[in-house]
């Protein structure tokens, strides 16, 4: 296995992400998903999927981005598998017919909960496009874990169509599918989210993950203000147990966790170091009423307390100064000072949408800051890790070979 | 730091910035919302600017106001420090230290040339604003550049025949050597008659929920000059950086829309070269450099800075 290689976001920095909501419908109904709106309305026409894409593929001047990412996002995104399917074949033809510089250098991507991975349609799909394709499916670890959170919704919506969850867990019908995923994406990674209450599940959800065989473990804890008061020395403590049973038992070799990389938990220079985190606005998501938006984040079903940031339509194209406060952040405009100073800021996170949502004004310059004390939590576990797995490599000479073939980690946080 | 307090004494006061004031029906600020602006100026050092409307105010207000130092903007003919007018074709009956507020629209910006020209004879100070900026397009700009020469020809003959009548839309950066923005919330705040304060009277007008407190304004720092990326860097110094018309234009007060900047800059441009034709007759402000550029609008040289 190319461990270098199975990090490496596709085409990351070069290529264009486009996402379609094309459901806001979900079979699960995730206790801690930032998706606060789903419902069974919301389901893409393919006249508004057929008009976007005809907004987008006639304007190459527009999106000079060497390639592009057509991701599909829910909810559930294989719960409209026919409409995705027929998505994927008009973009192929329409990008053949116009010579587009896309057609070359396209990727169709899906973050899916696994439930219909097995089935027929999902299946034909893949072998159809399986060359151009990036799927993860997202298991949380444990059965105890994965079930605390990703359970299955009510069988019936509200009123207004919103669902809630409901007490039985997903586990067993999504870990039937990892087999088969892994046969056919072996180098797939997995998305774990971590709040307040999985945290005693850290050490053996990972563990259990790496042992179903999935070897790229992206975690992250969620941005929300969730946590409570001690919840960073339990998630420090749950690190560290992590760490010394991938280093005691020899994982790290093969086997990637997200939550520990070389480069975060240092000072950041003002001028130097003064990039965005977050894509926001680089990206261009669409959903069932043909609005546009800077990242999905930004639609009303993903958001607590402010009205969605429609930045166009696609009648009337995108409004260009919208785009324009997304296209001009920088780290030091919107943190706070006690961010400036911080002695440990490399690898600290954000979501634009979330800061968004939670700032004061209607503003994406307010960086919200609840995972402050999680990311020191987890720098000075990061710091037990490498100090601890350095330690035992100089001892055992394999230093100098560890550092030639170790891989790069992906930072996939949202 | 704040330093004015803006008081809008009737909700009919007179515009005299970018936004129209809605408001038809008098609603006279309360008197001891006024005794209590006034104190509140006074316990915090700041200059008031009274907003009058166009009828007479009752006389214990003209008494109230006479407490404490301040300026008068009102609604043209009547006299005060800033006259606000909205139609070009102005009278002026007494042109000794006048300052008038020209408020138009840009297609009646278009067609007056000749009376603005008029006006630059007659007064000290004339200040046009543009009440729908944001309908300009990279089009009007050549037009606009072309009517803003016109009147510094006009103003280049007068410099040099020693009289200096001033334009803000030309000769405000031919004497800056740093930003002048409008600086609401951080250098003005606005008090409006319902006892509230505001960003400005543009909130007042537009937003009236949104009012603040003015010791605790949140996302104050959004609103200074070091925290807007493209502002920061620009040297287009006369500028207002309306943060209401950014607020609308581009849903952060902190980020100005292309249509600000590029009739900025096609101003700056205009005073760069009115700037140079003084100079070739004759020694002026030397201290001032407004370097050649070939962009209109800082965005588009973003990744530069």
């Amino acid at each position: 296995m190319n461990l270098k290689s199975i990090g490496d976001a596709w085409q990351s920095g070069m290529a264009k992400n486009i996402t379609f909501i094309v459901t806001k419908d979900c079979q699960l109904a995730c206790k801690y998903c930032y998706l606060v709106g789903k419902n069974v309305k919301e389901r893409m026409s393919w006249d508004t999927a057929k008009a976007f894409i005809d907004y987008v593929l006639a304007r190459e001047d527009d999106f000079r981005e060497e390639s592009v990412v057509w991701d599909f996002i829910g909810g559930e995104p294989f719960l409209e598998i026919e409409l995705i399917d027929r998505i994927c074949d008009y973009l192929k033809l329409r990008m053949f017919e116009l010579g587009h510089h896309w057609f070359d250098s396209y990727r169709f991507s899906f973050s899916t909960n696994g439930i219909n991975y097995h089935t027929p349609e999902v299946q034909r799909f893949i072998e159809k496009n399986r060359e151009h394709l990036s799927i993860g499916i997202t298991i949380d670890g444990t059965e105890r874990k994965h079930d605390l959170n990703r359970v299955w919704k009510q069988a019936t919506p509200d009123e207004n169509g919103i669902i809630h969850p409901s007490d039985r867990g997903s586990y067993k019908d999504v870990v039937k599918n990892i087999p088969l995923w892994l046969k056919q994406f072996p180098d797939a990674g997995t998305k774990v989210t971590i709040s307040s209450p999985d945290i005693p599940y850290i050490r053996e959800s990972v563990m259990h993950l790496y042992g179903l065989g999935i070897h790229q473990v992206n975690i992250n804890v969620v941005f929300e203000d969730v946590w409570q008061e001690g919840d960073d020395a339990r998630f420090e403590e749950q690190l560290m147990l992590l760490a010394d049973e991938i280093i005691d038992g020899g994982w790290y070799q093969d086997y990637a966790c997200s939550f520990f990389s070389e480069h975060i938990g240092k000072p950041l220079d003002p001028v130097r170091d003064n990039q965005n985190w977050c894509g926001a606005g680089r990206m261009l998501s669409v959903d069932a009423a043909g609005n546009l938006y800077p990242c999905t984040r930004f639609a009303q079903y993903s958001l607590r307390s402010k009205k969605a940031l429609v930045i166009g339509n696609i009648r009337d194209g995108i409004n260009p100064n919208l785009l324009r406060p997304f296209l001009t952040l920088d780290r030091t405009t919107q943190s706070p000072q006690k961010c400036l100073d911080c002695e440990v800021a490399s690898g600290c996170a954000w979501c634009q949408g979330e800061n968004y949502d939670a700032a004061q004004t209607n503003t994406v310059y307010q960086r919200a800051t609840a995972i402050c004390l999680m990311h020191k939590a987890r720098v000075r576990a990061n710091n037990y890790y490498w100090n601890k797995l350095y330690r035992k490599l100089e001892l055992e000479g394999r230093r100098e070979e560890f550092e030639r073939n170790k891989r790069s980690v992906e930072h996939q946080t949202c | 730091m704040m330093q004015y307090l803006v008081i809008l004494l009737d909700d009919t006061s007179v515009a005299y910035c970018h936004c129209d004031n809605p408001h038809r029906e008098r609603r006279l600020m309360p008197p001891e919302t006024l005794r209590d602006g006034i104190r509140y100026a006074m316990t915090h050092n700041l200059m008031i600017q009274f907003v009058y409307p166009d009828y007479d105010l009752p006389q214990d207000y003209l008494d109230a106001i006479d407490t404490i130092d301040h300026h008068d903007i009102v609604p043209f003919p009547r006299q005060g420090d800033v006259a606000v007018a909205e139609n070009s074709k102005l009278k002026i009956e007494n042109s000794a230290g006048a300052v008038v507020v020209l408020r138009m629209k840009k297609a009646e910006l278009f067609v007056s040339g000749d009376t603005v020209a008029a006006l630059l004879r007659q007064v000290q100070r004339l200040n046009i604003v543009i009440t729908d900026l944001d309908t300009f397009t990279d089009a009007d700009l050549v037009p606009y550049g072309a009517l803003l020469d016109r009147w510094a020809a006009l103003l280049k003959e007068e410099y040099l025949a020693g009289r200096t009548p001033q334009l803000n839309l030309l000769t405000d950066r031919m004497m800056l050597t740093a930003p002048n923005h409008c600086n609401a919330g951080v250098e003005n705040l606005t008090l409006a008659p319902n006892g509230r304060f505001y960003l400005c009277p543009a909130f007042y007008y537009t937003a009236s929920e949104e009012s603040v407190d003015p010791e605790d304004i949140p996302n104050q720092q959004l609103l200074r000059l070091d925290h807007a990326p493209l502002c920061r860097r620009c040297d287009a110094y006369h500028c207002r950086r309306c943060v209401w018309l950014n607020q609308r234009t581009t849903l952060d007060a902190n980020t100005p829309s292309h249509e600000q900047c590029a009739v900025a800059h096609t101003e700056r441009n205009a005073s760069r070269r009115l700037l140079a034709a003084i100079r070739e007759k004759a020694q002026f402000m030397p201290e001032v450099d407004i370097k050649e550029i070939n962009y209109i609008d800082p965005f588009d040289i973003r990744k530069d800075f």
